[in-house]
């Protein structure tokens, strides 16, 4: 492998008993790069993320840091920061001695712990809170000076486990938005750990998709969104309509629940195939005329939904649902949004994905 | 909420709460505050029927006497300080270590507290008598000693014994705070360098301090005010409620007994004071 990562995963399985939480896992991360694991609960996220800080030893393959395999190591000989969901600040220490504490564990003087206190303070905007006890900052605050806590000692990578869970939505966008700009200025390497696709997407440079303890797709965020591999990919980033059907002897089409899909590519005639197509790629009313690809719906449903709007169509003879997001205030031509109504709905084939390919 | 009751049935009030409670407080005004008023009365009735201080002055004057405080003191200090040492790994394997296994720990712990206070106490005696278990052993079956040891009525067996009953107070008491220390707080204390000791002694102990304190308190005015056990086990020392019982008893000075009893609850309530402002202090 090359020897320009920060942070190599190579072969890494964690068993628990006879449960295989982690299973066989290689990942490397670039200098400076924020990578996210991405999944639902149970899917051996969090377990790798305690393998790499040391809290639970692999039950086979490395972990590499910089150059310098630290499988073997206990956690505070990683040289690594962590942020916790709950913050875990000390509650018996102020703010001051919280950030300070891994320097006293270090053994600098005074000065440099009073010095480095006031910087870290300074770089997260609560210069004027080192006397207080966390329970007297917010949650934001608190987590704040958690991730001051964690980078105070140059780790050579930061661990970031559902950082943002705690805090309300509108709180946990913004802190989104601060926490990868001083990634990114402080260019630490980051590993961050979220269930929340959304929390990913904004501060990830690289999403890593992981289902039973697998990683199932790795990529920057708008690839992985758009070109998703996997049906489980494509319905758990952002949601899908997916189309199940055997392909056509033509190779180009599949026939699913009576409705005729076109393929964004040729496929092997007979095979039982999965079309994934975004909400917000569906065309609808008059501008899909033009389309080769379109078909007769029946709208069922409308909903506001702020920045966008929601339509429900049902299709062909088994009223096979089919979601559709248009951007709120621009309501498509010919269409007049009365329940029932019939219209034309389809979408560019380049806008479609083939999902999960099963040839027989 | 009225919303939810039926339509028909008739509004019925409910009892104010203070009438649930009211048996058990007439019981205790009988049976336990109104004599403890009786017997502070006690130790300021001169012979005449007037107030006095005398008998305080006589206690707190008299060199035996501030002798025997500073006994019972020291034994209970002694008794916690063993406690805390022995509780505290024990409430950590409970806690972190014991999985399924701790309800039969909890069993196990205050099983001699369910035991009665005599049984337990002929049963150090069975143990530690001049022909009991121990001495046989050490004299007959190993050979050791030429002669039994006097183990019975010294400070020695009277500790253990003490420590024996008390000790699952403090377990219990450092258990319920080890149990609610967020165990990420440790490994976040690695994670920023610290070794697993040095994170014990810089986060898990000072959190749990609670837990010992409140233990401390609790096995030390036990102690204070054991009886039974010092009776029956004790010998080379003399503690307050000993005094107190000889009082009654031998000298039949009930007015001096009552000014023992007195200082005795004093300390009693010096401790209580002390564990509210330790737990109102570390209030996290």
């Amino acid at each position: 492998m090359t020897g320009s990562s920060a942070l190599r995963l190579d072969r890494v399985r964690k068993d628990f008993g006879p449960v295989t939480a982690v299973q066989e896992m290689t990942l490397d991360i670039a200098p400076g790069q924020l990578v996210a694991l991405l999944g639902p609960s149970g899917c051996g996220k969090t377990t790798t993320l305690r393998m790499v800080a040391g809290f639970e030893t692999p039950s086979a393959g490395r972990i590499v840091i910089g150059d310098r395999d630290v499988t073997d190591l206990p956690p505070h000989r990683r040289n690594l920061g962590m942020v916790f969901q709950n913050y875990s600040l000390f509650p018996h220490r102020t703010v001051a001695e919280n950030i300070a504490f891994g320097l006293r564990m270090a053994g600098r003087s005074r000065a440099e712990q009073r010095d480095a206190v006031a910087r870290m303070l300074d770089l997260v905007q609560l210069g004027d809170r080192g006397d207080m006890y966390p329970r007297q900052l917010s949650g934001g605050q608190q987590q704040r000076i958690a991730l001051a806590r964690s980078l105070v000692l140059d780790p050579r990578v930061l661990l970031l486990d559902e950082p943002l869970g705690a805090l309300d939505k509108a709180l946990r966008e913004s802190m989104q938005f601060e926490i990868r700009a001083m990634q990114q200025r402080l260019g630490i390497t980051t590993l961050l750990v979220t269930h929340d696709q959304e929390e990913a997407m904004t501060m990830a440079d690289q999403i890593a998709v992981m289902q039973s303890g697998r990683v199932l797709q790795i990529g920057a965020p708008a690839a992985v969104y758009n070109r998703p591999e996997s049906r489980f990919v494509a319905e758990f980033l952002g949601t899908s309509n997916i189309f199940d059907g055997r392909v056509r002897p033509s190779g180009q089409e599949i026939e699913a629940d009576g409705v005729t899909i076109r393929l964004p590519r040729a496929a092997s005639p007979g095979a039982q195939v999965s079309v994934s197509v975004r909400p917000e790629r569906i065309v609808i009313g008059e501008a899909a005329h033009a389309l080769p690809n379109r078909m007769r719906a029946r709208l069922a449903d409308r909903v506001f939904r702020g920045t966008h709007e929601t339509f429900r169509f049902e299709i062909g003879p088994a009223a096979r649902q089919v979601h559709a997001h248009r951007q709120a205030g621009t309501g498509p031509a010919g269409v007049a949004g009365r329940p029932q109504e019939d219209c034309w709905i389809g979408w560019d084939t380049a806008d479609s994905v083939i999902v999960t390919v099963n040839d027989r | 909420m009225s919303p939810t009751r039926a339509p028909h049935a008739p509004a019925r009030r409910p009892l104010p709460g203070w009438l649930l409670v009211l048996p058990a407080v007439l019981f205790l005004c009988a049976f336990f505050v109104l004599p403890l008023i009786g017997n502070a009365a006690r130790s300021f009735e001169g012979a005449d029927g007037g107030f006095t201080l005398l008998r305080y002055l006589v206690l707190l004057g008299d060199r035996f006497n501030l002798g025997v405080i500073a006994e019972t003191v020291a034994l209970s200090s002694v008794v916690t300080v063993i406690c805390a040492v022995i509780g505290y790994p024990v409430a950590y394997y409970l806690v972190r270590h014991a999985g399924r296994f701790g309800g039969v720990i909890i069993f196990l712990l205050i099983a001699p507290l369910l035991t009665s206070i005599i049984m337990r106490t002929y049963g150090w005696q069975v143990l530690f008598a001049r022909r009991g278990l121990v001495n046989n052993f050490l004299v007959q079956d190993l050979g050791l000693l030429d002669r039994p040891l006097q183990l019975l009525n010294t400070p020695g067996i009277a500790i253990v014994a003490l420590v024996h009953v008390l000790v699952p107070y403090m377990v219990l008491s450092i258990a319920t705070v080890l149990q609610g220390i967020d165990q990420r707080l440790e490994e976040g204390a690695q994670m920023l360098g610290a070794s697993p000791w040095r994170t014990f002694r810089e986060v898990t102990l000072p959190l749990s301090a609670d837990g010992i304190g409140t233990g401390a308190i609790l096995v030390f005015m036990i102690a204070n005010g054991s009886f039974v056990t010092l009776v029956l086990l004790g010998g080379g020392f003399q503690t307050l409620p000993l005094l107190i019982y000889q009082q009654f008893t031998t000298t039949r000075d009930f007015g001096m007994a009552s000014a023992m009893s007195v200082v005795l609850l004093v300390i009693a309530l010096a401790c209580l004071y002390l564990q509210l402002r330790l737990v109102r202090r570390q209030g996290v």
